[in-house]
């Protein structure tokens, strides 16, 4: 256990040294995590609002697709991109591959069917009352959603913060999109790993410190604004 | 204005609404009187253009309303249900919503929303949020947001289901005074008939999704002179019915099924209605769930008289056979 109190104490020292290479890397992780997390919210908040208020064919089957793929393993994912994005692949001219975009694609598609998912049963719970007033009163179809996202705001944060958290702390993509390049790809999560593999503990742990303290001031900074909001 | 043709709606295979025709023309005063369950709450969903039949046409002003109907054809109607939520924020706000989604703003929006909370009485209620209202103001805030938006067409389910009598009678002053400050057709539905014919023109019946050819249950409107005396005889088609009543003028008489006496020979009593007749009807009486039997009578006029089964029995009510029914004078409810 010595390494661990080793270890807090280089952190430490890291941290407040205001080390480069820890801060770019905790830097580019937090701009691939809030980039993926607002383009899979974009699209996945929206979608959850319709498979909960629209009645449609296949209306069940979208929503088992999207429950199924919150349970898709974060390297297969990343293996599929991969096929894609390698030059030989479909996608190999964009020339994303061992860029932090593919990762930001590989996190949109991980974070999206939570975002989908989550969001569409916040909506469900909501009053059908609510959106049924919304409509009779005259609002839009935006507006409507807009009133109906205002009665599940406390369970939609909930969603964007477990969006957030699946982005932040998934590896395999990242790894295998990224590929861990110093400097240009080197998120907290491979950079926690293959410090640690090189028994590097000191700066594992001042890395996996930082991702902790992403994670909570992402929820205090939630709960600040839903706090806001009132009653 | 509105109008349901050929509509027969259904939820999850089960059919709630089986209507040839229904209409609310302008400016009209309806009310749609049935038990809990007969489809009313669906049929003011249908004509508030929130759903759309599973079959059969909505029209509005004789053209075909489409499955998603447009924006401005929407705000030409408006619902208020049952048991209505309120919208996250202020009484204030929530009267103010509908204003808000059409751009009206500044001072139309502050005279309106004060002029419809005035009416209804909510003007020391305005700051308030939805957890610190009774359902009785809950209702009555629902009922403003509706009035402030103009509609052509306001629908109410069961307006006065949580409200008491004097707030009951807040609520219809409230509409007689919007009405006459701008016409608009007003439709109630209700299971409450003193609610529908307190100031209904038009009632309809709705029993199990389809409209009923009866008036519900033994209903006149009769013309009552006045009279020094506590007990009245007004004249219902062929016969006399007594009432008990300081009300004087057009009246409507209502005799409750269940406060009639059905016998074969005229019994020695306190009722002062003794009518004879014979049996046109018997019929399994299937709201309530009493398991009565309903027996229609023709004793001058058709009334209806609630039984046990084991008294339709016993009595051998069956169409044809002479009966006689009973009533108290102060039976009769007079509105």
């Amino acid at each position: 256990m010595d390494f661990l109190g080793e270890g807090f104490r280089r952190a430490l020292a890291l941290l407040l040294s205001g080390d480069p290479e820890v801060f770019g890397i905790a830097l580019l992780t937090l701009k691939i995590a809030v980039l993926a997390t607002t383009i899979a919210c974009g699209i996945g908040l929206p979608l959850g609002y319709f498979l909960a208020t629209r009645r449609f064919w296949g209306r069940r089957a979208a929503l088992t697709a999207v429950n199924t793929a919150l349970a898709f393993p974060t390297v297969v994912v990343g293996l599929l991109l991969y096929g894609l994005l390698s030059r030989h692949g479909p996608l190999g001219g964009l020339g994303w591959l061992y860029t932090w975009q593919a990762i930001v694609v590989g996190d949109v598609l991980l974070a999206l069917p939570i975002a989908a998912a989550l969001s569409a049963a916040s909506v469900q719970s909501v009053d059908p009352r609510v959106r049924r007033t919304a409509l009779t009163l005259g609002a839009d179809r935006w507006r409507t959603a807009w009133t109906v996202a205002r009665e599940a705001r406390f369970a939609l944060a909930a969603v964007i913060t477990a969006a957030f958290g699946q982005v932040v702390a998934e590896i395999g993509a990242a790894m295998m999109l990224g590929g861990n390049i110093r400097g240009s790809t080197r998120t907290l999560t491979t950079a926690v790993a293959l410090y640690t593999s090189q028994g590097d503990f000191g700066l594992a742990v001042a890395l996996g410190l930082l991702l902790i303290a992403i994670a909570l001031a992402v929820n205090v900074t939630l709960q600040v604004l839903q706090g806001k909001g009132g009653g | 204005m509105v109008e349901l043709r050929g509509v027969r709606h259904r939820y999850d295979g089960r059919l709630v609404l089986d209507l040839d025709q229904f209409a609310v023309p302008a400016g009209a005063l309806l009310a749609v009187v049935g038990h809990n369950g007969a489809g009313k709450s669906t049929l003011l969903r249908l004509l508030a253009l929130l759903e759309a039949p599973s079959e059969g046409q909505v029209l509005w002003d004789n053209t075909p309303v489409p499955r998603r109907p447009p924006l401005a054809l929407r705000r030409r109607v408006t619902l208020v249900e049952q048991r209505p939520i309120l919208l996250r924020g202020t009484v204030l706000e929530n009267i103010g919503f509908g204003l808000r989604v059409r751009g009206v703003a500044g001072t139309e929006a502050y005279k309106r929303t004060a002029e419809v909370a005035e009416q209804l009485g909510l003007l020391s209620l305005l700051e308030r949020r939805r957890h610190e209202l009774s359902d009785g103001e809950v209702q009555r805030v629902a009922v403003a947001r509706a009035l402030a938006v103009r509609p052509d067409i306001l629908l109410l389910d069961e307006p006065t289901s949580s409200a008491d009598r004097a707030a009951s009678g807040a609520l219809y002053r409230a509409l007689a005074q919007a009405q006459a400050m701008r016409p608009f057709a007003v439709c109630v539905a209700s299971h409450q008939l003193e609610d529908a014919y307190r100031w209904a023109d038009d009632i309809r019946a709705l029993a199990d999704g389809r409209l009923s050819p009866v008036t519900p249950e033994n209903l006149f409107r009769v013309e009552l002179a006045p009279a020094g005396t506590d007990t009245m005889s007004a004249r219902v088609g062929a016969i006399e019915i007594l009432v008990t009543t300081d009300r004087a003028g057009p009246v409507v008489l209502a005799v409750p099924p269940g406060d009639i006496f059905v016998s074969r020979e005229p019994l020695s009593s306190s009722a002062r209605n003794v009518l004879k007749g014979h049996v046109t009807r018997v019929a399994t009486h299937r709201s309530g769930g009493g398991g009565g039997v309903a027996v229609t009578a023709d004793v001058g006029v058709e009334l209806v008289a609630i039984v046990t089964a084991e008294a339709a029995r016993e009595l051998a009510l069956a169409p044809g056979v002479p009966v006689v029914f009973s009533f108290k004078a102060s039976a009769v409810r007079v509105f």
